[in-house]
């Protein structure tokens, strides 16, 4: 463990703190990482075999346990105990947050798809947002070390919204499955192209991580550490440097700044003490999740700062973006009664199916911008609290709807991108206050045409699939009721954007925030946009390309 | 429930169960209620206890339960071994034994009834009016027809009552029982499927850790699917990671 002052404090041990931590003491600087939420192992509180049968209620979801009782997820949830946050009139938005070591990673999807050419100048391409300040090119060498450190299993394709990785970075994905494979020969009649799924799960071993052993879901962590998460790679990595200090239970709740643009000062509520303390470095990273780091500088605000630290564009907490999401599934007659085998794979798709549309788009068939995937969902998964549901009767003729039933339902999820709009943004609320006396965001929600007409296609698309496999499609909802709440899909970015000016965003290229001389931005608040592919990858790509742009600030001595 | 309050449970003729409907003796957790108002008006067919029961208010297991060795709700149950009985003998109706695979009543499936209607959340709170609800109907109409309580009656004759309300077709006098019965199963059939045996049945062959590379579908499995493409006009998809 390090001692004495820090060079670097960083706030939040999810994706994008681990990731800074982990460069920054690999760089030979020392970190204090503060993190609100316990200490977390999940070498030792992972459940990794219990049955849905060993957990109250068969693990069904419960206000407590919105997931499932055996979800990683730890003092957290859509709601945390004292600590509320409010919405405007008309706005449903939720809002996702652990309280753990580690933070959202510990139960993520582990999706790892690059964002591609397309995604880095849409407003080019469209007129609509903003455009990143640099290309794919400049990234693309962060995503194969990112992809290497991480461990990303997939296969490259040449699909055009796919950038393939370098050789030897991508691990070897698994095979595809029997619903999988029924859903890409749909979809190819139907024209388009499924691909192997990228996704955060070693199948060879790295570092001292096990390669995947095809059972267990993934969103209960890993204690093999086959799935990633930073509390089982990037955290113990960094401390292996001798540099970083965790210190848990700190609830940052603002930054001190001094009248030269200077942080000097961090504080923080120790939720068990409940007192008030602060700690300083020559550097501060922000990576508390989108929502909160843009609370911190929100309430960092001062007679100097009225509107918040690092705002002068008065972006910060704007932009907010989630992605869209929709579903639709059915029963596959050709699937019913099938031939059991050992589906589990890595619990999760093993290929899906990427947005094909940019030829369309290009051609103004389509009547919205952007793009979106679908993602699968079928298997012969491990009976739950859900298991029979929908069956009727009773005796040897249920049981046996049961069993002829099973596997041969899939359901598609879609996930697609969302344009930033002056209506979707999050500001603190005037009066409310968590239980640690910390102002609490306010958010305002309102999805766009935009959306709602990328979910009608959608939808129309998945009926077709589905139709194409022979099954019969449920009538179609509206876009306005088949979309998933704001937030509900967990991607929240936007909220302290990148950009190539102090006045339309808040931090520089590097995350670095124009306003301020020694405060960076490591997590999905930076995103100048949010493509369709799952935020987490880029967003450890970012966070090694900026924290590594910081350490050789911090060795010339710039900051 | 102890013998003591199974001798409490009313013993009631068809035209008494009106009064009784509305009343459940059932301890700490239930609070008898008169019957509601609508209920005087309900037709002999359709006499759904209309019951108030008082909430359940203990906590749950909270946001940081211990998950590797909690295995059951910490909250106390509420059903009754008179309820207890009821929902053993449905369970076993709905999941019977069938060859070497034991029925849902063998598995204690009630149990878990006991422990989801117990439960202080909102969505299992949802459930549990109707499923208590409906263990009251039936003893009620099981007196209606049969002249004695659901647990005294014949394999047949209970069989009989539920196989009126386990269709969602059903007569329109059974609605309330429809739906309440439908909620009854649902866990009954999971719980079922849940246990090793269930499990079994059902064919789930995961949940056993794979060294080396995931070996995809079998033989079986994939001549199956040439099958399914077959029938469906589809050609075999061509990963373009395999060239």
């Amino acid at each position: 463990m390090a001692t004495g002052t820090p060079d670097v404090v960083v706030v939040g041990s999810g994706a994008g703190g681990a990731m800074a931590a982990y460069v920054l003491t690999k760089a030979g600087h020392r970190v204090l990482m503060l993190e609100a939420g316990r200490d977390y192992d999940p070498k030792t509180e992972t459940p990794m075999f219990q049955e849905s049968r060993d957990a109250p209620l068969l693990g069904a979801s419960t206000s407590d346990k919105n997931f499932g009782y055996y979800d990683a997820t730890v003092d957290g949830g859509w709601q945390v105990p004292g600590e509320p946050y409010t919405m405007s009139d008309g706005t449903e938005f939720l809002w996702w947050r652990s309280r753990m070591l580690g933070g959202r990673t510990n139960h993520w999807g582990r999706y790892s798809l690059r964002f591609s050419e397309h995604d880095f100048k849409g407003y080019t391409r469209d007129g609509l947002g903003a455009d990143w300040p640099f290309d794919y090119d400049e990234l693309a060498p962060w995503y194969d070390r990112t992809e290497t450190l991480v461990g990303v299993c997939g296969a490259n394709t040449g699909h055009p919204d796919m950038p393939d990785s370098s050789p030897g970075v991508l691990q070897p994905p698994p095979k595809a499955r029997v619903p999988e494979l029924l859903i890409a020969a749909a979809a190819q009649k139907l024209g388009i192209a499924a691909a192997p799924m990228h996704r955060a799960v070693l199948t060879r071993p790295l570092d001292d991580r096990a390669p995947c052993f095809w059972a267990t879901p993934c969103g209960r962590g890993c204690s093999i550490g086959a799935a990633f998460q930073t509390t089982t790679s990037l955290l113990p990595l960094a401390k292996k440097t001798g540099l970083l200090t965790i210190r848990t239970d700190a609830m940052v709740s603002a930054v001190d700044v001094d009248a030269q643009g200077r942080v000097t000062a961090v504080r923080y509520v120790h939720r068990k003490t409940g007192k008030t303390e602060s700690v300083s470095g020559r550097a501060v990273v922000l990576a508390a999740s989108a929502c909160e780091s843009a609370r911190i500088l929100l309430n960092s605000r001062n007679e100097r700062f009225p509107n918040g630290v690092a705002n002068s564009s008065g972006q910060v907490g704007r932009n907010l973006m989630d992605s869209t999401g929709a579903g639709l599934g059915a029963t596959i007659p050709a699937l019913v009664g099938r031939p059991r085998y050992n589906e589990d794979g890595h619990t999760a798709n093993h290929i899906f199916i990427p947005w094909w549309g940019h030829e369309q788009q290009v051609k103004g068939e389509l009547d919205f911008p952007r793009g979106y995937h679908f993602e699968i969902g079928s298997g012969f998964g491990a009976p739950n609290a859900w298991t029979g549901a929908g069956v009727q009767g009773y005796g040897t003729a249920l049981k046996q709807q049961v069993r002829e039933s099973y596997g041969a339902h899939v359901y598609f999820a879609l996930r697609g991108e969302m344009l930033p709009n002056r209506d979707c943004y999050m500001d603190i609320d005037d009066i409310v206050r968590d239980k640690w006396g910390i102002p609490v965001p306010r958010f305002h929600w309102r999805w766009a045409d935009h959306e709602l007409k990328q979910v009608a296609h959608g939808l129309t698309t998945m009926k077709a699939l589905i139709e194409t496999m022979g099954g019969e499609a449920p009538a179609l909802p509206t876009p306005e009721e088949a979309i998933r709440k704001g937030g509900e899909i967990i991607h929240e970015v936007g909220t302290t954007r990148m950009g190539t000016s102090p006045k339309d965003s808040v931090t520089n290229p590097w995350g670095k925030a124009w306003d301020l001389r020694n405060l960076y931005v490591t997590d999905g608040g930076v995103f100048a946009s949010n493509p369709h592919k799952n935020c987490t990858l880029t967003l450890m790509t970012l966070a090694m390309r900026n924290a590594d742009h910081l350490a050789g600030e911090l060795a010339k001595g710039v900051v | 429930m102890s013998e003591q309050r199974r001798d409490r449970l009313p013993r009631i003729s068809r035209r008494e169960s009106l009064k009784w409907f509305g009343m459940v003796l059932a301890g700490n957790a239930l609070t008898p209620y008169p019957v509601d108002a609508a209920a005087s008006n309900v037709s002999a067919d359709d006499h759904w206890p209309m019951l108030k029961l008082a909430p359940v208010t203990a906590p749950g297991y909270g946001q940081d339960p211990d998950l590797v060795a909690m295995t059951a709700g910490p909250w106390p149950r509420t059903l009754s071994t008179g309820e207890l009985d009821i929902v053993r003998l449905v369970a076993g109706i709905v999941i019977p034994r069938e060859g070497d695979v034991p029925s849902a009543a063998e598995l204690q499936v009630e149990d878990v009834v006991d422990e989801w209607v117990s439960a202080p959340y909102e969505g299992q709170q949802r459930d549990r009016v109707p499923i208590v609800s409906l263990l009251v109907w039936l003893d009620a109409e099981s007196e209606r027809r049969f002249g004695h309580r659901f647990a005294d009656v014949s394999d047949a004759q209970r069989v009989a009552i539920v196989d009126d309300i386990a269709w969602w077709d059903a007569d329109a006098i059974y609605r309330r029982p429809v739906q309440a019965f439908d909620r009854l199963r649902s866990i009954i059939v999971a719980a079922f499927f849940c246990t090793p045996e269930g499990s079994s049945d059902l064919g789930y062959l995961g949940g056993k850790p794979i060294a080396g590379d995931y070996p995809g579908p079998t033989e079986a499995a994939l001549h199956h699917l040439a099958g399914v493409l077959e029938s469906l006009g589809l050609v075999a998809w061509v990963d373009p990671a395999a060239g």
